[in-house]
């Protein structure tokens, strides 16, 4: 009996906890509203930044949007950016993060997602052994619930508690965190090379892109007036398709399949970043092969901010 | 459904046992309620062959009935053949298709059958059963009886294989009798320990493991890995020897002692303790009726009696290897155990005196050694994991390798599940209970964490 009696106990303890402090801030529980996390995790993280209200849009897509700075994306356009991307998530995670963001909001002005290669697979791919949490975005309170068992979760509700004594300090709620802090400029950067020889193309490319379907359906659940602004995000120059091959068709075709996305709507553009050019071809520019640095980002707000105020009709300096 | 996770853990198992404890008073219900709660237990796991399971566990009882009333011992040889061309048709056929066309130098077209949940299992059952009622060692039993012994779902999946003789007059007892608290302590611990050994210990390991081996069939590993992946009994050790406690556990909550499987294996001072202490029920059936069976026969002279000895330790152990899968490197892992065995039987009887220390420390090294090839899937696989062992040990992981010092801890300085849960159990404990409620607590919060990690020989 003492055996049982310990156990149900400790369970009703870690039960009471979780629903007390809401260990992820997802507003499921959590009767104290304390504000904020002082999760590190983005995957977890984003539940609580996607149901901030004193934000009105959001920057979506994986790490490769993870530089695009709110504050300055702010000042330049008016309206109050906050990060929502997924480093490493499915699509399927980002479009998941962007269902609950407008549920949790009346009012939205503006999304700005990152379309990088996975955006771009012709095949839905299997869900990583190690998958986003759907449950923390999607499921219901009993499925939550059963999902905060864990000690990650025990973790987070100890966190929160702390943020509540005013002994932690909670992290930023527009989610902005500079990679560049990690790896310094001059530190870490790609190796220039030749590009790979491709054999010329010269087919008709009929391949199908499921998630631009997927981020299509999302979109159109939103009124007419929500700006749509898709970066398609630059890359080193020795991954960019060479012109007149296969990968440069397939790369146009789903560039083509995303525009049909924003065509039609006001204050909406699709950018292509990923060229050949002076900026793409200098190693100074990058981390790694897709993670671009501060240089770039700020060309790229500079083209997202021109695309919320002038549509397609935006002058992209790059 | 895996006896690690939140659906049986908090699910099944606490109604299985509620509805166990409203039929317990009545004599007439236990068996029949036990059997019911195994096939419901055996169809969530495997929906797509129950019907097999109870297809099996009917011809397997009626020819008992037959042979029980005409005395015909072909009927028994007869169904004994069909349940091994059913095992053989299920987890050979493409072994051997592919096989027979290597041989005839093309592919032959691979069967896409899946593997019945249990089957080498539950046809071993059956076979031990039968073949003693043609010995004339065993009676006739009832239905109901027949099938709990086939199907009850501590034991039906991945063993312990337990002999009719050591279950069937447990079946149909009343479990809630004056000490059935202690009972439940002794399964609980039981259980908390085999969740222990799997959860903390085998899956960690795992975790570390996976890769490397996924890396290995495609070529080298970098440099470290290989020590890691020699490791890989310990894995399977704490896998199994964990599914095999909590196994032991869930049997005694329902009144039923099923057998021990492990008796701290990786102490064994030679090949042959060893084999007496590791997977001890499988053992025993090899013995019992491949074993004694081959060398009774008069198969060869008598004056070639040992060879004919040596032959049959070979051809048993090669039997045991291809039992856990349908591959060479099965075969191949299984003759080396077997090789080992005639050399460790010549040893003692002509060899000079070796310290215990010495045959502990050759045991072990070889136990990990024969591991690697029953992991890798491939002789190519298990080479690269032996010539990454050239490079030095990968000790700049540092704290990533804690499973890796652990297991090896436990494996060698702990004695076995049964004496752990002894020394605590011997005694009511307040404070003792108290912390195995905290344990479990803890381990289930684990689960949560990372999930359920299908057990090894499930597969088998």
């Amino acid at each position: 009996m003492a055996c049982f009696g310990a156990l149900a106990l400790g369970a009703a303890l870690i039960a009471t906890l979780v629903i007390l402090v809401d260990p992820y801030d997802s507003g499921r529980f959590g009767p104290f509203a304390i504000r904020g996390v002082a999760d590190r995790n983005p995957w977890t993280a984003n539940v609580s930044r996607a149901r901030d209200t004193q934000f009105d849009s959001a920057i979506l897509g994986n790490s490769t949007g993870q530089l695009l700075e709110p504050a300055r994306l702010d000042k330049a356009t008016g309206l109050r950016f906050v990060q929502l991307v997924a480093p490493g998530a499915d699509p399927r995670g980002d479009l998941a993060i962007l269902d609950f963001f407008a549920r949790h909001h009346q009012t939205i002005r503006a999304l700005v997602f990152s379309i990088d290669q996975p955006w771009c697979s012709q095949a839905v791919l299997p869900l990583s052994k190690d998958p986003f949490p759907y449950w923390l975005y999607e499921g219901g309170t009993l499925r939550q619930l059963g999902h905060l068992f864990t000690w990650a979760a025990l973790d987070r509700s100890f966190q929160r508690i702390a943020i509540a004594r005013g002994a932690r300090q909670p992290v930023r709620a527009d989610g902005y965190w500079n990679y560049e802090e990690l790896w310094a400029p001059g530190a870490k950067h790609p190796t220039a090379a030749e590009p790979a020889n491709a054999a010329p193309f010269r087919g008709k490319v009929t391949d199908h892109f499921p998630y631009a379907d997927m981020l299509a359906a999302a979109i159109g659940k939103f009124p007419r007036e929500v700006a749509v602004v898709l970066v398609m995000p630059p890359t080193f120059y020795t991954i960019v398709p060479v012109p007149g091959t296969r990968d440069a068709a397939v790369h146009a075709a789903c560039r083509e399949a995303f525009r049909s996305i924003v065509s039609g709507r006001a204050n909406s553009n699709l950018v292509d970043y990923r060229v050949d050019n002076a900026l793409t071809r200098d190693p100074a520019n990058f981390t790694d092969l897709v993670h671009y640095r501060a240089a770039i980002a700020r060309r790229i707000e500079q083209g997202i901010a021109a695309s919320l105020r002038d549509g397609q009709g935006a002058k992209i300096d790059f | 459904m895996l006896f690690n996770d939140y659906p049986f853990l908090l699910v099944f198992l606490p109604a299985a046992l509620l509805i166990y404890r409203l039929a317990d008073p009545y004599p007439h219900l236990r068996i029949g309620v036990q059997v019911a709660l195994s096939l419901a237990f055996y169809a969530w796991g495997s929906p797509s062959f129950i019907l097999l399971l109870i297809a099996s566990i009917a011809i397997n009882w009626l020819a008992s009935v037959v042979y029980g009333r005409v005395k015909w011992k072909a009927v028994l040889t007869l169904v004994i053949v069909l349940d091994l061309a059913v095992l053989a048709l299920f987890k050979y056929a493409n072994f051997l298709l592919a096989n027979v066309g290597l041989v005839l130098g093309t592919t032959l077209p691979a069967l896409d059958i899946g593997l019945p949940l249990g089957i080498s299992f539950f046809t071993f059952h059956h076979i031990m059963y039968l073949v003693d009622l043609k010995r004339g060692k065993a009676p006739l039993y009832a239905l109901d009886r027949y099938a709990l012994y086939i199907a009850f779902f501590p034991q039906a999946i991945a063993g312990p294989l337990a002999r009719w003789s050591e279950v069937m007059h447990q079946f149909g007892r009343q479990v809630y009798v004056p000490g059935w608290q202690r009972q439940f302590c002794i399964a609980t611990s039981f259980i908390a320990l085999g969740l222990f050994e799997k959860i903390m210990i085998a899956d960690s390991i795992a975790h570390l493991l996976d890769p490397i081996y996924a890396a290995a069939a495609h070529g080298p590993l970098p440099s470290g890995d290989a020590w890691l992946a020699f490791c890989f009994s310990f894995q399977i050790l704490f896998d199994f020897s964990g599914y095999s406690d909590i196994a032991i556990g869930l049997g005694l909550l329902f009144g039923v002692q099923l057998p021990y499987n492990f008796n701290a294996p990786l102490r064994s001072t030679n090949i042959q303790d060893f084999w007496q202490r590791w997977h001890i029920t499988l053992m025993l059936f090899l013995r019992d009726y491949v074993f004694y069976p081959l060398v009774n026969s008069r198969l060869l002279p008598r004056r070639f009696l040992p060879v004919q000895f040596f032959g049959a330790m070979l051809i048993t152990m090669a039997l045991c290897g291809l039992w856990h899968g349908a591959s060479w490197t099965f075969v191949l892992w299984g003759m080396l155990h077997g090789l080992a065995q005639v050399v460790c039987s010549l040893w003692r009887r002509y060899g000079p005196r070796c310290p215990s220390w010495l045959g502990w420390a050759l045991t072990v090294l070889f136990v990990l050694a024969t591991g690697v090839i029953f992991r890798a899937g491939s002789v190519e696989a298990a080479w690269h994991v032996f010539s990454g062992l050239l490079s030095p040990l990968p000790l700049e992981r540092g704290g990533q390798l804690w499973p890796l010092i652990a297991a090896p801890l436990f494996a060698f300085v702990l004695p076995a599940s049964q004496d752990i849960v002894a020394f605590f159990t011997r005694r009511p404990n307040v404070v003792l209970a108290g912390l195995l409620g905290v344990g479990i607590l803890a381990l289930l919060i684990q689960i949560g964490e990372r999930g359920g990690h299908e057990f090894v020989y499930f597969q088998f």
